[in-house]
């Protein structure tokens, strides 16, 4: 492969298509394959990655601190937020499954936002970061974001199923709207951006290893 | 596949020099044994794999896949004894549920990424298999067939099966605190199109699909 000389596509007139993932010469408007727009880079994508990466991060906060759930058992009424709920969880014995909430619905997002927010600030101020560790950290947000979505769907079959009035009801609370979002967004915010721009960016001398 | 590395020249860039999707990088192509992945040298982003992509397999699995996909929505996945009374729910009914509360994000969101998301997934690739069965003629047939690969990456992204089996797991250990929880017939068959599914798209390649355009 190559080895010393690292040639990429911008240099030799080509550029890959988003979409199918065909080599089409720079200067073509849309790919001659799929049709989609050609371009070599997408400078935009950076803004609207910051646009809904730093909105995901607003409503993190309503996620954290509103009750994401609402139980009543035999007419008591208690208000669980993602964390109150984990610690239920461990203290009724069910440490495996603490884990398991816990990495899909505070260590993921977390992981998500400072992450990506660690990785576009090292494209848009030219952060002296290895990029090939950048590179690696993106592609685990990219693969772990989705797993976040475990704690909605739990949520769901919860109150589907857990709805026999003032005995026992569980119930959905505002913190579940402002979770969703998040995940939605920062999801989003990965797929926006055009990771070429890293490449670009930062010189080589940042990246001996 | 193109694996002419042998018999290259430096001005036909179109088969044997690709560009890294992530980081632009141009990667000239080797044949790869089975079952190995190619990464790109310099960030380390997956470039390709040997496709197996067999048509028929796909459509085998597919097949297996959309007679799995009725059961695996119509029957409840979870079952709750408490006090003498059943309640049941199934998939929809759960995304139901938060909806009629006024949660609708939640709602759609779990309704596009257990129903709707793989629904279209295994529709789009059924409709591939078919389009690709019957010749990809010019005109609607190879428009069409343009159209649905186009789609395909957010298909299968919004389908997250894996993680709704997990959350039907999850959801049993919580509510054994308080009730008799059962497994059902929509159980079995939501994690049997899980595992079909997971398989379906282990087999397809979207290289391979877009590719068939080219001859």
């Amino acid at each position: 492969m190559t080895d010393n000389v690292q040639t990429t596509g911008k240099e030799m007139g080509q550029c890959l298509c988003p979409v199918c993932r065909k080599t089409n010469p720079v200067n073509v408007t849309n790919c001659s394959r799929c049709g989609a727009d050609n371009q070599a880079r997408d400078y935009g994508s950076l803004q609207k990655s910051w646009a809904l990466l730093i909105t995901a991060a607003i409503l993190l906060i309503p996620a954290n601190v509103y009750p994401i759930t609402t139980l009543v058992n035999q007419g008591k009424v208690t208000h669980d937020t993602i964390f109150s709920g984990i610690k239920h969880l461990v203290h009724s014995d069910m440490l495996p499954i603490a884990i398991i909430v816990f990495t899909a619905s505070i260590l993921v997002p977390w992981l998500k936002i400072i992450g990506l927010a660690t990785y576009l600030t090292a494209i848009s101020f030219s952060l002296p970061v290895s990029k090939r560790r950048l590179m690696a950290g993106f592609h685990i947000i990219e693969w772990i974001g989705r797993w976040s979505m475990l704690d909605l769907f739990v949520i769901s079959l919860t109150v589907a199923l857990v709805n026999m009035g003032q005995l026992l009801d569980a119930k959905p609370a505002p913190a579940a709207t402002a979770f969703a979002l998040v995940i939605l967004l920062t999801q989003l915010a990965a797929k926006v951006l055009d990771t070429r721009l890293l490449w670009d960016r930062l010189d080589l001398e940042n990246d001996k290893h | 596949m193109d694996l002419q590395y042998a018999s290259m020249h430096h001005d036909d860039i179109d088969n044997s020099v690709i560009l890294c999707h992530a980081c632009d990088l141009a990667v000239r192509r080797r044949a790869l044994p089975s079952g190995v992945r190619a990464l790109c040298p310099r960030c380390h982003t997956a470039l390709y794999d040997t496709p197996f992509c067999s048509i028929n397999g796909m459509l085998a699995l597919c097949l297996s896949a959309v007679a799995l996909f009725l059961p695996a929505n119509l029957f409840p996945v979870l079952e709750l004894h408490f006090l003498g009374s059943v309640r049941t729910a199934t998939v929809f009914q759960g995304a139901m549920a938060v909806m009629d509360l006024g949660y609708w994000v939640v709602g759609i969101a779990v309704l596009v990424a257990a129903v709707i998301g793989p629904g279209l997934l295994l529709l789009s690739i059924m409709s591939q298999i078919l389009l690709v069965k019957m010749g990809l003629n010019p005109g609607w047939q190879r428009d069409l067939y343009k159209w649905l690969l186009r789609r395909h990456g957010l298909f299968s992204q919004i389908t997250m099966l894996e993680i709704y089996v997990i959350s039907f797991l999850v959801s049993a250990f919580q509510l054994s605190d308080f009730s008799d929880i059962y497994f059902g017939v929509g159980t079995f068959s939501f994690t049997m199109l899980f595992l079909v599914t997971l398989f379906l798209q282990r087999e397809y390649n979207i290289e391979h699909m877009w590719s068939r355009l080219n001859d």
